[in-house]
């Protein structure tokens, strides 16, 4: 009962995976920022962010729901924490396990753009509708690829249930049999959390900090909360499937700081995409190619 | 039902904007229908309170206009006094004008990328144009001492002479400037990515463009061949005669592609002007007083045509002067162009034309339903009660 207390609360799930996000978040800021021919930030503060804002007063805005509006943070952030146990934080295996908790886990961390959405929906500022949509249109695009490219190592291993899939994995790298759904799956977690080139529901010239407008202190600090432990979470998934499995800390260390250099180098690299362009490029050309490998492995698995 | 719509209010305090002016902007669902301009949060009252200082401080007032485009201030009513007063400056002054405002030019050219770049999104070319930014910026900074508000322009004449440490400096900067500037050139022409936010953006033809009374780059962009360092040289564009860089296309890459073409063309004219930069005096006197009169006078600002009117009534301060700021010749093409574009492409529509609002903030205009009524001051002072009351 303690031990599972523990392991639910401290470790691997909960305080760490909060601590784990604020470090990936930290590497992320100071990778663009060197990559950008800036300094970047100090080790601390991401933590500090958090600190501070956790600290800050929450002004709730006239004309929203209460209840709703406090509550929405909490849930986003409750959902991210959730998923954490189904997948293999810190390379240990997965806290809990049943056939099918893929799906369960993917859901869950979807939670937080649509608590996103609605928090923006509830609210009565202009920016916070935009936001809104252009943050729901935008889960409606790449949702389904990345679904579809997180499923391609399901299907190979033949099971749906995360350390299956990772047991077979172990034994070979995806990537360079699925590269296809590995680059699906990578862009489909940067939408997830709308980082650049896919900030547009919260592009800053444009409607202010989009759904999150009207947040301030510890909701907002909740939701930003959520989106880091999101990070870790679609990191660790992602090296999980395609990257050979994670079978210690070490490999979980190194497998997803190397996406995470990835990530950050494609946030330099380009121009914010307007939403037209976003909802193009996914259904144009990611659920295609993810559907077209999708159909190949099952062709393969035919055949054989 | 009618359909209710959904107006979002850009500015006076809005992250897109770094000086205050208001937009608002009419959107069914990401598509603009309309929009509108209020301008005049930063009005300073620079124009009433030259009137009362004498030509030698309006000097320092009217460098003050503009942070950015300090030294064309300065210079076009420099050259203006001088005109009126009947005095030249000799030739190296005026080479050395020259010098200093096309070194303005490469830092707000270079400046105005790394704005738009964010604009877009785009932060790293941002934080790269800012960072190479600082070359021109040294260069200004050992030159004449300051960074901004160089305070290069004398009545008669300029401050300060090139030296050869200067020169040295100044020639190897524009060396490692002119290959980042060809870099950038790539970059606005052949990233696909941004290029899609750029191509085919904020469409301006010439005629459009003629019509709105455009000015500077934005108007060279849609075609518009207008430059008055090439169309009433001042100072010594005569002596150094630049190429003016157009566009057809009118687009927003177009707006880029003809800035940074006029760096490539502003590199050039630097050196051949301290190739054969004139000897001689730098300065000549200059009366206290002003013979009456009035003249105009036009430079080109980084931003398009800048334009002083100055009166003089034969004292030691002028009697009127007003200015207009390119960006309220510009102004006009936001709100046309708006229409029809995605909300998203209006923080870039906007920074295209390189505005600068406490700039072209002059005078606030309070439109009134056609009659007019002469108030007393009393009754100005019980109307100000009762609406101050009102409020609470």
């Amino acid at each position: 009962m303690l031990a599972s207390l523990f392991a639910l609360l401290i470790f691997p799930a909960g305080l760490f995976v909060l601590v784990n996000g604020l470090a990936y978040h930290w590497i992320d800021r100071k990778l663009v920022a060197r990559l950008q021919n800036r300094v970047g930030p100090r080790w601390f503060q991401p933590a500090a962010d958090m600190v501070k804002l956790l600290a800050n007063e929450e002004v709730l805005p006239t004309g929203v729901d209460a209840r709703l509006f406090t509550a929405l943070p909490v849930v986003a952030l409750a959902g991210a924490l959730a998923a954490m146990i189904y997948l293999p934080i810190a390379g240990l295996p997965p806290l809990y396990n049943f056939p099918g908790d893929l799906i369960v886990a993917v859901y869950l961390l979807s939670l937080l753009t649509l608590c996103t959405g609605l928090a923006g929906a509830i609210s009565k500022d202009r920016f916070s509708i935009i936001g809104a949509t252009r943050a729901l249109t935008q889960l409606f695009s790449y949702e389904a690829p990345f679904l579809l490219a997180l499923l391609g190592p399901a299907f190979a291993a033949g099971s749906w249930q995360i350390n299956e899939i990772m047991a077979y994995t172990s034994s070979q790298w995806l990537i360079l049999t699925q590269p296809v759904g590995f680059v699906v799956a990578l862009i489909g977690l940067m939408g997830k959390l709308e980082m650049a080139p896919f900030d547009t529901p919260e592009a800053e010239t444009e409607i202010v900090a989009g759904a999150m407008t009207e947040y301030s202190g510890r909701g907002l600090a909740l939701f930003l909360l959520g989106r880091e432990v999101e990070l870790v979470g679609g990191l660790t998934l992602i090296a999980a499937f395609y990257l050979g499995g994670i079978n210690n800390p070490f490999d979980y260390a190194l497998k997803t700081l190397v996406l995470l250099l990835g990530v950050a180098g494609v946030q330099t690299l380009m121009t914010r995409l307007r939403i037209d362009q976003v909802v193009g490029l996914w259904w144009r050309y990611g659920a295609l190619l993810a559907l077209g490998q999708w159909l190949l492995l099952l062709g393969q698995r035919m055949g054989t | 039902m009618s359909k209710e719509q959904f107006t979002i209010p850009i500015g006076p305090q809005h992250p897109a904007l770094k000086e205050p002016g208001h937009f608002t902007l009419t959107v069914d669902g990401e598509v603009v229908t309309g929009a509108s301009v209020r301008l005049g949060y930063a009005h300073r009252g620079i124009e009433k309170a030259v009137e009362s200082r004498n030509w030698v401080q309006d000097l320092y007032l009217l460098e003050r206009i503009c942070g950015i485009c300090s030294h064309i201030h300065a210079t076009a009513y420099c050259l203006g006094v001088e005109k009126l007063a009947g005095v030249t400056a000799p030739p190296r002054a005026q080479a050395i004008r020259v010098l200093v405002a096309e070194l303005e030019r490469i830092h707000s050219h270079l400046l105005w990328l790394g704005v738009a770049a964010h604009q877009a999104g785009f932060d790293t070319l941002f934080m790269y144009s800012w960072r190479d930014r600082e070359t021109v910026m040294e260069v200004l900074e050992q030159l004449t001492g300051n960074r901004v508000n160089y305070s290069a322009n004398l009545l008669g004449g300029v401050k300060f002479d090139v030296d050869t440490r200067v020169l040295e400096t100044i020639l190897s900067g524009l060396d490692f400037l002119e290959t980042r500037t060809h870099h950038y050139l790539d970059i606005v022409s052949g990233d696909r990515i941004f290029l899609q936010r750029t191509r085919g953006i904020g469409m301006m033809t010439s005629e459009q463009a003629e019509r709105l009374g455009v000015t500077g780059p934005t108007a060279r962009a849609s075609g518009v061949r207008r430059d008055i360092r090439v169309d009433a040289p001042y100072a010594a564009y005569d002596r150094y005669p630049i190429q003016v860089v157009v566009e057809t296309t009118g687009d927003l890459e177009a707006r880029f592609i003809v800035r940074l073409k006029e760096l490539l063309e502003t590199y050039h004219l630097i050196r051949t002007l301290l190739d054969g930069l004139p000897e001689g005096d730098l300065k000549t006197r200059m009366p206290r007083r002003i013979a009456a009169g009035e003249t105009i006078s036009r430079v080109e600002a980084p931003r398009g045509e800048l334009f002083y009117f100055i009166k003089s009534d034969g004292g030691d301060q002028p009697a009127r002067i007003k200015v207009r700021t390119p960006t309220l010749s510009n102004m006009a093409s936001v709100t046309q162009l708006a229409v029809g574009h995605q909300l998203a492409d209006m923080p870039m529509l906007l920074t295209g034309i390189d505005p600068c609002f406490s700039c072209n903030d002059r005078l606030t205009t309070v439109q009134t339903s056609g009659e007019s009524e002469t108030w007393t001051w009393e009754k100005l002072r019980q109307y100000g009660i009762a609406s101050y009351r009102e409020r609470g």
